[in-house]
């Protein structure tokens, strides 16, 4: 099993959109996946067409069993939903013993082939929480200033997560919102290529479907799947970026 | 024994390659005046739509010499001359004028069965000319 983690301390890169979009691609393709959402806003649920509920409240707090705690959403797909209790998970583990490995040993002990982990926009003991229980970050940022000042701030924190013991596997950085006919995207994209280099995934175009999708309870492979977002750029009658691609790198991660 | 040649790692992800390779072009073009990005953009497409035309086959020489020699004496290009022979073949192929049995020898290539083996004469042989020939 691979857990895989969605993080980004900058809000509204696209980290919800981008973990339900790959979790759900992941279960097309067959592979047994479940999303868990430690953010209290309580979208990946909602983005599956789903009500929010206190799935994570109810596993960490309550100690309910994962499976009575996960809903299925499609297919292959369930989903740890999270809602404003999430809240306080924080407080309660907070106050635990071995509190930074708390969600790893109730997610390690699942039977799926592909966790993936949507975080909150924070930097608190249930981020932490996800990062310990990762094997790989995927850091989905926008290309703008702040957003890359966000994926540095992640890979400063990993590597404070790193230092306690917790071995990652590996990071990639997967360019959101991608513009191509603004010089301020080539400007950043060239910045995160030549620090980044091979870290840096093909970006997914910037796409008002996938804004849709999320309001019709549909993921961008049901919504739009001929989209921009889905299907990447067409250049020289190849096709680059898009969810498609990104999913393509997932696997890779995931079956290596 | 000599150190074996060191491989250029690739640093990037080829999409992304490719697509900052897009990008810069997008970017260098725009400072181009109009007419001068028409053109370039006029030039890449032949370029692409050429790109669909081409075809790599191997070829035996004698066989590629006497295409040269017989588009050089016609004065058309080479590549019509064999467009113009393999539309043909693929007519007599069809009409069963042509038995592609009579050359199949079993291949041991594990992606092939069969290998084509054609008669030394077929390949070699001078191009017979024949004058008043019609359009064939």
């Amino acid at each position: 099993m691979k857990i895989i983690a969605f993080a980004n301390q900058k809000g509204g890169v696209g980290k919800t959109t981008t973990a339900v979009t790959l979790a759900h691609g992941l279960a097309r393709h067959g592979r047994r996946t479940l999303l868990v959402d430690l953010d209290p806003q309580g979208h990946t649920a909602f983005s599956l067409g789903l009500e929010k509920s206190p799935g994570l409240y109810r596993l960490i707090c309550l100690d309910e069993p994962l499976r009575s705690t996960v809903q299925s959403a499609r297919p292959n797909l369930d989903v740890l939903p999270g809602d404003k209790r999430s809240e306080s998970v924080k407080r309660l583990i907070t106050l635990s013993d071995f509190r930074e490995s708390i969600l790893s040993d109730r997610l390690r002990a699942a039977d799926y082939e592909c966790v993936l982990i949507d975080m909150a926009p924070s930097l608190d003991v249930l981020h932490v929480n996800g990062l310990v229980a990762s094997d790989w970050v995927v850091i989905p940022t926008r290309l703008d200033a702040l957003a890359i000042d966000g994926v540095k701030e992640i890979l400063l924190t990993m590597g404070e997560v790193g230092q306690r013991g917790h071995g990652f596997q590996g990071f990639s950085i997967l360019p959101t919102f991608f513009d191509r006919t603004t010089r301020e995207t080539l400007a950043q994209f060239k910045e995160i290529v030549k620090a980044f280099g091979a870290h840096v995934w093909p970006p997914i175009p910037q796409d008002t479907r996938v804004r849709e999708a999320a309001a019709y309870g549909q993921t961008p492979w049901e919504y739009g799947p001929d989209s921009p977002a889905v299907t990447g750029y067409l250049d020289n009658r190849q096709r680059i970026g898009g969810y498609q691609q990104a999913l393509d790198r997932l696997m890779e991660v995931i079956d290596a | 024994m000599p150190d074996p040649k060191p491989e250029r790692r690739t640093v990037i992800d080829p999409a992304v390659a490719e697509l900052l390779t897009g990008l810069e072009r997008q970017r260098s073009d725009a400072a181009l005046p109009r007419k001068e990005r028409e053109k370039k953009a006029r030039e890449r497409a032949k370029i692409q739509a050429r790109r669909e035309a081409r075809a790599t086959y191997d070829l035996p020489p004698a066989l590629r010499e006497k295409i040269r020699l017989l588009a050089e004496e016609q004065r058309v290009p080479a590549s019509q001359i064999v467009t113009l022979a393999l539309a043909r073949f693929l007519d007599d192929l069809a009409c069963s004028k042509v038995d592609l049995g009579s050359y199949k020898c079993p291949s041991r290539s594990p992606r092939y069965d069969w290998n084509l083996e054609f008669p030394p004469e077929l390949i070699e042989a001078p191009r017979s000319k024949k004058k008043g020939q019609g359009r064939a």
